[in-house]
């Protein structure tokens, strides 16, 4: 890090305290004209004595998330400690595994910082872990380096399950009271006597939240579909009902698979069933087996349903567009999401991608971790 | 605000006493919180004893809890007021041959007495000021967010037909978070932050025996070690504090003076909350964790 103004170069307590601020400014946490008033306040309160209770008064006004915090912590040293070296951090963020659980930007710096030469880049690390998660939420899965996957593994399972868990709150029931419903509130007035007492209100009907999902495991998906294996995985837990299919060269029902909390042994399972992983597709045939052995009952109710394929098929285009549409007739949308469609100056030429774009409602990227979870949005509007 | 608050020290006395065992740091902040008179954001994982705070919060200040659990979906409505319709209409039929005018009527029925009052005003209403919690606030709509922005900034909610009701006293506002959505950051600056961490080794012991005052100390010891290192495995649903301590009581009912293979496997379902993780820790084998306890 470049100079940094320390509190030893200003004459008084209280210059020292607003010129922390302009630092602490500058570094980029929000500190704004009210908060350095508090802190000019805090100084007054008798809370100097211990530095250590100065560091968490200030802690509390300047920061929103245990980012900030640690981000904060490091400031706070440089500034008011000694001129030499920096004091030892006490916090314990960067120790507690918990929080990599909670918050993925400490997630990828922590696991960053055990990857690299221990204690080579103390200074650093805040900074380029906040980067680091933006740059892996927009990294193409094929082109995640060896040493990143394991991480973005792990931040992706984390970002899945918050996102499903709010689909999931946003769909149930909801406990808002609906409009009153005139017809039942007379109804049940006659027996007050004709004054309508007790009102009866329409609720929205719960609407049990289903979704298909297809997913192509061929030769030309490898990179992808290890990820989003994943990601239906982590959406089944908290779904309603997911219907979930691999196909190649051939469709398999892996429903029963993914019910498995243990996403390990789910994956062992699954590659003891798939003989034909990675090789030739034909998306047309497979689709034609999916609605005449598994539709009816894959696609009752309506369900969202999702393609998660490349497109290149080696069938019939012909074959495809049609059973295509025999889905589209079923399910209340049709998502298809193609992980080429995130490569510069993609066009759906092949043709595949061509047959089957008329039937398609909406067609989208599935290339890395921002555009999963853009779908978020689609899941819920429907 | 005032300036006869407590003391930094008398806060973790008095705080000790009620059995929470509050470390330097969130004494601090609570101490600025009751001067500056800032609501206060608690962030954290489940089970770290957030809502904790504001109980014992309550019971220093010697004042009442308010608390409002917050939904997706949570309205006006059943967080700040309603008008007792029935009663209302009630009221409309005895007063039918009272011979009062329309507007008089009218006036009655909007009273006061008519208000059902929901958490957020009963905050604001109160004689002394109580501690208000807002508990999972990640959890409600962002309109509500937005709502209650307005409320901790001005301290007054207006009601059409009442007009606005300021506060007489000023509630001590907690608000607490599991981080599953990022709250609004106008909603973040209004507040103090705090992060509350599992509390580290010696913290949860001391927690184990403020609770368990009878408890075996080598018991305490090694079960809290063994909690401390099950949080480092990745579990479905990371045990909190309430379970160290569920799990405390149980194996002490079950009259284990130690920790030992069959009292852990007994009652590991006081401390895994979910098949998974008792499966994977069955798996993994209790008498290898054990020996991890064991070598420190």
């Amino acid at each position: 890090m470049a100079e940094h103004p320390h509190s030893s170069d200003y004459p008084a307590l209280a210059e020292a305290i607003i010129g922390f601020v302009h630092y602490a400014r500058r570094e980029g946490l929000m500190v704004g004209v009210q908060e350095c008033q508090e802190a000019l306040r805090t100084a007054s309160m008798g809370l100097l004595q211990e530095k250590s209770t100065f560091a968490y008064a200030l802690r509390a006004i300047f920061c929103t998330s245990p980012d900030e915090a640690a981000q904060f912590d490091k400031l706070f040293d440089l500034f008011w400690g000694n001129k030499k070296g920096a004091i030892r951090s006490r916090t314990t963020y960067r120790n507690q595994s918990n929080i990599q659980k909670k918050s993925p930007g400490s997630l990828v710096w922590m696991g960053m910082g055990q990857k690299q030469e221990e204690g080579k880049e103390e200074e650093g690390r805040n900074v380029s872990g906040a980067n680091a998660v933006e740059r892996l939420r927009k990294t193409d899965f094929a082109k995640v380096a060896e040493m990143d996957s394991e991480l973005l593994e792990e931040l992706a399972l984390q970002l899945w399950k918050q996102m499903s868990l709010r689909l999931k709150r946003r769909l149930k029931a909801s406990p808002r009271q609906g409009r009153i419903d005139l017809r039942q509130t007379i109804r049940a007035s006659i027996s007050r006597g004709g004054d309508p007492i007790d009102l009866r209100k329409k609720r929205r009907a719960p609407r049990k939240q289903r979704l298909a999902i297809l997913l192509d495991v061929s030769g030309s998906m490898d990179k992808y579909s290890y990820f989003l294996l994943r990601f239906i995985w982590s959406l089944r837990a908290h779904f309603e009902k997911v219907e979930a299919f691999i196909f190649s060269t051939q469709l398999i029902r892996i429903t029963d698979f993914l019910d498995h909390r243990n996403l390990e042994r789910t994956l062992g399972m699954l590659s003891l069933q798939a003989h034909n992983w990675s090789s030739g597709t034909k998306i047309g045939e497979c689709l034609k087996t999916f609605n005449e052995q598994f539709a009816r009952q894959a696609l009752s109710g309506q369900p969202i349903t999702i393609i998660l394929s490349d497109g290149l098929d080696t069938g019939e285009p012909e074959l495809l567009a049609a059973e295509l549409g025999n889905i589209k007739r079923r399910a209340r949308k049709l998502i298809w999401l193609n992980p080429l469609k995130g490569m510069q100056g993609y066009e759906p030429t092949a043709r595949g991608m061509q047959a089957a774009l008329p039937a398609i409602d909406t067609f989208r990227s599935a290339h890395n971790l921002d555009s999963l979870l853009e779908l978020e949005k689609y899941l819920w509007h429907v | 605000m005032s300036n006869n608050a407590p003391g930094l020290e008398a806060i973790k006395a008095r705080f000790d006493e009620l059995g929470y065992v509050v470390d330097e740091e969130l004494a601090t902040i609570l101490f600025l919180m009751l001067r500056l008179g800032k609501p206060l954001l608690l962030e954290g994982n489940p089970g770290v004893g957030k809502t904790e705070v504001a109980n014992v919060l309550a019971a220093f200040l010697d004042t009442e809890l308010i608390r409002l659990q917050c939904y997706e979906g949570l309205d006006v409505h059943s967080a700040v007021y309603e008008w007792n319709y029935q009663k209302q209409l009630l009221s409309i039929k005895i007063q039918e041959n009272s011979g009062r005018s329309e507007a008089e009527k009218e006036h009655h029925i909007f009273g006061e007495g008519f208000l059902l009052k929901r958490p957020l005003l009963q905050s604001i209403t109160g004689e002394k000021p109580p501690v208000l919690l807002i508990d999972e606030i990640d959890r409600a709509d962002e309109e509500f967010e937005a709502f209650l922005l307005e409320l901790l900034s001005a301290f007054q909610i207006s009601i059409p037909e009442l007009g606005t009701i300021k506060a007489s006293n000023r509630p001590l506002v907690i608000l607490t978070s599991n981080r599953t959505r990022e709250l609004s950051d106008a909603l973040k600056r209004r507040c103090l932050y705090h992060w509350v961490n599992f509390p580290d080794m010696e913290k949860e012991l001391q927690i184990v025996r403020k609770h368990l005052p009878g408890i075996e100390q080598a018991l305490a010891r090694n079960l809290v070690q063994m909690v401390q290192l099950l949080r480092n495995k990745k579990l479905d649903k990371t045990p909190g504090i309430a379970e160290t301590l569920d799990w405390a009581r149980g194996l002490e009912a079950l009259g284990y003076k130690t920790l030992e293979k069959e009292g852990v496997e007994k009652s590991l379902g006081c401390l895994l909350k979910s098949a998974g993780d008792i499966e994977k820790i069955r798996s993994e084998g209790v008498g290898n964790l054990l020996a991890e306890v064991e070598n420190g």
